[in-house]
């Protein structure tokens, strides 16, 4: 895999106002110089060790595996990085290569508030003054994310624009940056964007996918299949990367189902139900109307409402090397909890989408194979949602007397 | 005494609503700016400040959609006699694909058109199917731009270049300062054909503002100040004939 394309068969580019070209051009050029640097490398490496904590274990799923039957499940316990999610991989990659480029200030944007708090934790660290704009309905979704990215130091602002979610963040982060990449690194979070965010978000997230072909050979599995969510897909094209030139394992994106398949009910873009288009800086899928306005979308998750996908994922999806399924917000919620008691852990939302399409589709492999689901986050965020979700009477209950103190 | 200001002024198709943003075009043009620049609201408005961005999401809920703002574009062209720019973002005209939406363009008898996400270079052909249709694509260019990428943008020899003020977004105050002046003479030298018409723009909103830049520019792009005079209601028509007025008054 080249470190930089650009382009993705049809999809990627860098379809920006001229006053934001000079900024990706001298970002591209330190990315490729840093990435060309030993010191860079070693520097990063061993923030990925003693910060993130690093290597992120894979895990054997035995109850699970023994109660769904079929193929042997794995979990890459993505989640057990620091800040709760392989958000952080991203954030320290870019974050020293702004220290490196001479950058005084980051800015960022956020979904579920995991790229997020791994940005305003990797600041806090560096010493670099964070900003992190995030749509005022996430902020609602995902309090405790925004407690975390205070304590960290950050300024949270938040975006009241369009539907006041992910795609409105990145927005508003692309105008802040407009007016101040002198000074400031946007530190965006997904592989997506205009070039070179795509190819430099794989990369540092790559080390996810790395790390796996290691445990892999160790373990000695037989793996037959990757499975990842995708929102813009940042998890899933790190997790995926060592096996995008090979033709196996199978490599499988689980969508947003949602609550349905109609507008504004979901964030499926794959299979046909997204369409070309050119937004926020790149060409991709995304979900649009027929005059190329962005449609409103829907998810249980923060992280995966995002009516677009990132282009190279787009592309490996159209020409049949990525596998793209869905799985409603019910089936996610369901996932949850079944991992919870069986394996003692706690997908957030997101990557239970990845684990409710494990469970359905187990079975269709042969008992000696082995699946590996990608946790990319941890469900701790989640805990408002998923307890009114699961047990809504006391756990209000509990805030009202909370409230009273 | 001198001449009046070139100004082009630019207003939202569907902002206020349709009947009004017909009535704030002739107002524009009866206040007398020299082109005007109908903006298609588009969802996701990066380029733009607070007051587009609202002002588009309000287009889009009083029910613009693309085919009614071609039939609108043709209304405002056989009312006013100032040549007309269409502007939108890049996602408008590639999913209508670029050669269609400039031939509707053309047929609603539009001057010219502004796509500041579609640069020179990654434009998606806009500036050579443009140029075949007789209709005038303009470059945005900003004063971040490489010194090559502005030679290769001035050899498009296209008949206008739109110039940002600052960097930044549609909205907030420029000034107009030695950097200014200087990035406005370095796109005039970068043009080797035909003199470019140098259209200034960003930030603009008083008099003194296009006084100081008139005599580096052919001419002065007046945006968010306008959409901010009739945010807050009344008649479209005569606020924005008198405000034009004010600021071209020689």
């Amino acid at each position: 895999m080249k470190r930089f394309n650009d382009f993705f068969g049809q999809f990627g580019g860098r379809y920006v106002a001229e006053m934001l070209r000079a900024p990706l051009d001298e970002l591209e050029a330190a990315f490729l110089d840093a990435l060309d640097d030993a010191s860079f490398r070693d520097l990063l490496a061993l923030t990925l060790r003693d910060f993130a904590g690093r290597p992120t274990p894979l895990l054997f799923a035995e109850n699970a595996t023994r109660e769904l039957g079929g193929a042997r499940i794995y979990i890459k316990l993505e989640g057990l990085a620091h800040t709760g999610a392989h958000k952080i991989n991203n954030a320290i990659g870019q974050a020293l290569l702004a220290k490196r480029m001479g950058k005084t200030r980051i800015i960022a944007e956020t979904g579920a508030g995991q790229h997020g708090v791994a940005t305003a934790a990797v600041c806090a660290r560096l010493g670099i003054p964070c900003r992190v704009y995030m749509g005022a309905v996430d902020m609602r979704r995902q309090k405790p994310n925004v407690f975390w990215m205070e304590r960290y130091g950050a300024e949270v602002v938040a975006v009241t624009g369009g539907s006041a979610t992910l795609k409105d963040a990145v927005n508003e982060a692309l105008r802040d940056w407009a007016g101040s990449f002198r000074d400031t690194h946007y530190l965006l979070g997904s592989a997506l964007g205009p070039s070179p965010y795509p190819d430099m978000v794989r990369e540092f997230q790559s080390v996810i996918g790395k790390e796996l072909c290691g445990q892999i050979e160790e373990k000695g599995l037989e793996c037959a299949a990757l499975v990842a969510c995708v929102g813009g897909g940042s998890n899933a094209i790190g997790f995926f990367s060592p096996f995008l030139e090979s033709e196996t394992p199978e490599l499988i994106g689980v969508e947003a189902g949602g609550r349905g398949t109609g507008v504004g009910e979901h964030a499926a873009r794959m299979n046909g139900r997204g369409q070309p288009g050119i937004v926020q800086g790149y060409k991709s899928l995304f979900l649009t109307d027929a005059d190329g306005q962005v449609l409103s979308t829907h998810s249980v998750s923060a992280g995966l409402d995002y009516p677009g996908i990132g282009p190279q994922l787009a592309h490996l999806g159209t020409m049949g090397r990525v596998r793209f399924l869905t799985a409603s917000d019910a089936e996610a919620l369901e996932a949850v909890k079944f991992f919870a008691r069986m394996e003692g852990m706690i997908f957030a939302l997101e990557s239970a989408h990845a684990a409710a399409a494990v469970m359905r589709i187990a079975r269709d492999y042969p008992a000696e194979s082995s699946l590996v689901v990608n946790m990319s986050g941890r469900g701790d965020k989640d805990l408002f949602i998923l307890a009114r979700a699961m047990d809504a009477e006391p756990w209000a209950e509990f805030l009202r007397e909370e409230a009273a103190q | 005494m001198s001449a009046p200001s070139r100004i082009m002024a630019h207003l939202v198709a569907y902002y206020p609503d349709r009947a009004g943003s017909l009535r704030a075009a002739r107002g524009l043009a009866d206040g007398g700016c020299t082109w005007l620049e109908v903006q298609f609201p588009f969802s996701d408005p990066t380029a733009d400040g607070p007051d587009i961005q609202a002002a588009c999401a309000r287009a889009l809920e009083a029910g613009f959609t693309v085919k009614d703002g071609f039939v609108l574009v043709a209304e405002i062209c056989a009312a006013v006699t100032v040549p007309v720019f269409v502007m939108s973002y890049a996602n408008l005209l590639f999913t209508r694909g670029v050669g269609r939406f400039l031939d509707e363009c053309h047929a609603a008898g539009a001057y010219g058109v502004i796509v500041p996400d579609l640069p020179p270079d990654a434009d998606e052909g806009l500036y050579a199917e443009a140029r075949a249709r007789g209709l005038a694509a303009v470059p945005v260019l900003s004063p971040s731009i490489s010194t090559e990428r502005l030679c290769r943008a001035a050899a498009l020899d296209t008949e206008y270049i739109y110039a940002t003020l600052r960097a930044g977004t549609t909205g907030p105050r420029s000034t107009v300062d030695e950097a200014t002046r200087r990035f406005l003479s370095s796109i005039k030298e970068a043009r080797t054909t035909r003199p470019a018409k140098i259209l200034a723009g960003f930030g603009v909103t008083s008099r003194e503002q296009v006084r100081a830049l008139e005599s580096h520019a052919h001419g002065v792009i007046v945006g968010s100040a306008l959409v901010r005079e009739i945010a807050g209601g009344g008649d479209p028509y005569a606020l924005l004939r008198a405000r034009i007025r004010e600021l071209v008054r020689p």
